[in-house]
């Protein structure tokens, strides 16, 4: 369904009938079900759905965090867990995850003291500015509210330059407001620094505000139900959002949704 | 954090209560902060536990003396004062030889409970046989081990004291110490998964930093258990000049007040160590949580 007619080796994502079961005999749960997805170099995808259709669960088999029980699943051309050792995911959770006991400076350095990588103030400093709190370098993350926490976690996962962006219902606990500022961030970051994103949520019009495409996802079993490209202009800001385009975008994702729940009773 | 507050209820057990009043005062107070309106904000937090001190030995002073109490039930703290200070060169000596005996185990105990709990992090089959017997160790009355010790170490040598110090202090450390590193976040263990660290990595960044507020609650118990252990040690024979030998002659020749003096210094003893446990902690994690300057007062 999402067949692009690039060559395989460019794609930063491409699964091939994967599916995910978990647990076995009557405790058996099928998460997954033959997915198939191809995602090029700099998209910006969502993964959409009601709760139980899978997304979280697609998303942390791409990171490596769990395995496919069936399918292939390659990450920019190598097994997720090679991707894995590689370092090639950066991962941004809904919950920001800092460690407490490290400013928020040594919270961004953290991957970078582990991988070894020079000059890592520098480097620290650099996406602290890109995620504008360059000016809360030494403050500790219970200084700083919900949405700013939260950017120290992007900052943190792009700090090592991966070439996949993975986040989690990332702004699932902030407020619209926060929330709305936020998408725009995000949006400038994946332009500024040419990543490729994947984006669980469960909103539509953040689903359709942030993406390139939006994966919309089914439950019981989870497989993906529609692929909707959202084709609106970049730069996105406060006018896309009140755009006719924009609205006919949310109004097909509601659709799509819509139509599975007729489909499943 | 919540993890802290879990490790300080499990060990309300064992919190004895000199602990228990300081600890009452410890969390509002901020931390590293020596102006003068901080320091007066300090007294006040400390007033009403001042205030409470002096009243009860007021009233233990005036009670004594009211209903004419008899020394050898309950001394007037007037009394007891200065017999403190009239027997000071004596108990002090008495209090310094405990001292040894209570750090030595102290160390010896925390050295081999932290050492345990780290092998249990690696070895989760470790873990899982040993850690029932530990909680089940930590709730007997392991005192009654001071005649064994006696008789392991030598009866006259400070080591078989230290013994049931260190078996003492060995098990509140390493179980909280364990749970410490274990009870990790599942997000934070995801995230170090994430950029492949290794497992030293997890170790270092993650868990050993994580179990530290544990380690600091355990280590507030066991610094005053290794007093009381080293004293209850002492009083199944031994050496003249420590604490608890010197409590019972004065006890069995009725100087009752000389007695109670040596237990001032006990008492003196097991303040000073708690608030070095305190002070160590600050100085470790200045990032913690229970350190945070309260804007409201």
């Amino acid at each position: 369904m999402s067949a692009s007619p690039t060559q395989p080796a460019h794609l930063v994502v491409e699964a091939t009938g994967v599916g995910k079961v978990f647990g076995g005999g009557d405790g058996k749960v099928e998460a997954l079900r033959s997915i198939d997805l191809a995602i090029e170099p700099r998209e910006f995808i969502s993964l959409i759905g009601p709760s139980g259709c899978g997304k979280s669960t697609l998303l942390r088999l791409v990171g490596d965090l769990t395995n496919p029980t069936s399918g292939t699943l390659r990450v920019n051309g190598k097994d997720p867990h090679q991707a894995r050792l590689d370092r090639d995911y950066g991962m941004v959770f809904q919950k920001a995850t800092l460690l407490d006991w490290r400013t928020v400076a040594k919270n961004v350095e953290l991957p970078l003291e582990i991988m070894d990588v020079a000059a890592r103030q520098e480097r620290a400093r650099e996406m602290l500015q890109l995620v504008q709190l360059g000016e809360f370098a030494g403050h500790y993350p219970w200084q700083l509210s919900g949405g700013m926490q939260q950017r120290v976690a992007i900052a943190r996962a792009l700090a090592f330059r991966p070439s996949l962006l993975l986040m989690d219902e990332p702004f699932g606990a902030l407020d619209e407001m926060t929330r709305e500022l936020m998408q725009q961030e995000v949006l400038r970051i994946w332009r500024e620094t040419h990543t490729t994103v994947i984006f669980v949520t469960h909103s539509i019009p953040e689903a359709v505000f942030l993406s390139t495409r939006v994966v919309v996802m089914s439950p019981r079993p989870g497989r993906i139900s529609d692929v909707i490209t959202t084709g609106l202009a970049h730069p996105r800001n406060e006018d896309t959002r009140e755009s006719r385009d924009y609205y006919d975008k949310i109004t097909e994702v509601r659709e799509a949704l819509r139509r599975q729940e007729r489909g499943a009773g | 954090m919540s993890h802290h507050d879990a490790a300080e209820r499990d060990l309300d057990i064992l919190e004895t209560h000199d602990t228990d009043v300081l600890a009452a005062f410890e969390g509002d107070v901020p931390a590293g902060t020596r102006t003068p309106a901080a320091l007066s904000r300090r007294l006040r937090h400390a007033g009403p536990a001042i205030i409470a001190f002096l009243a009860v030995v007021v009233v233990w002073e005036a009670l004594t003396r009211a209903l004419d109490v008899q020394s050898f039930i309950l001394p007037r703290p007037s009394q007891i004062i200065e017999r403190f200070f009239a027997t000071s060169g004596q108990i002090w000596g008495a209090g310094w030889n405990t001292l040894i005996e209570a750090l030595g185990g102290l160390v010896a105990g925390t050295v081999l409970g932290v050492g345990v709990a780290l092998a249990t992090v690696r070895w989760v089959g470790l873990r899982e046989g040993l850690m029932p017997f530990a909680i089940a160790a930590n709730s007997v009355p392991i005192i009654a081990l001071a005649p064994i010790m006696n008789a392991w170490f030598s009866i006259t040598s400070p080591v078989s004291k230290m013994a049931v110090v260190a078996v003492v202090v060995f098990f509140p450390v390493m179980i909280n110490t364990a749970r410490g590193l274990i009870e990790v976040e599942a997000g934070e263990l995801e995230l170090m998964r994430s950029y492949a660290a290794p497992p030293r990595e997890v170790m270092r960044r993650v868990r050993v930093p994580h179990a530290l507020p544990y380690f600091f609650s355990a280590m507030k118990v066991a610094s005053a258990l290794a007093i009381i252990a080293a004293i209850v040690a002492e009083y199944f024979g031994g050496p003249q000049d420590v604490l608890g030998q010197y409590i019972i002659a004065k006890a069995n020749l009725f100087v009752y007040p000389d007695a109670w003096a040596a237990i001032l210094v006990a008492s003196i003893l097991g303040i000073a160590l708690y608030a070095a446990v305190l002070l160590a902690e600050r100085l470790v994690m200045p990032w913690h949580v229970s350190f945070r300057a309260s804007d409201s007062s």
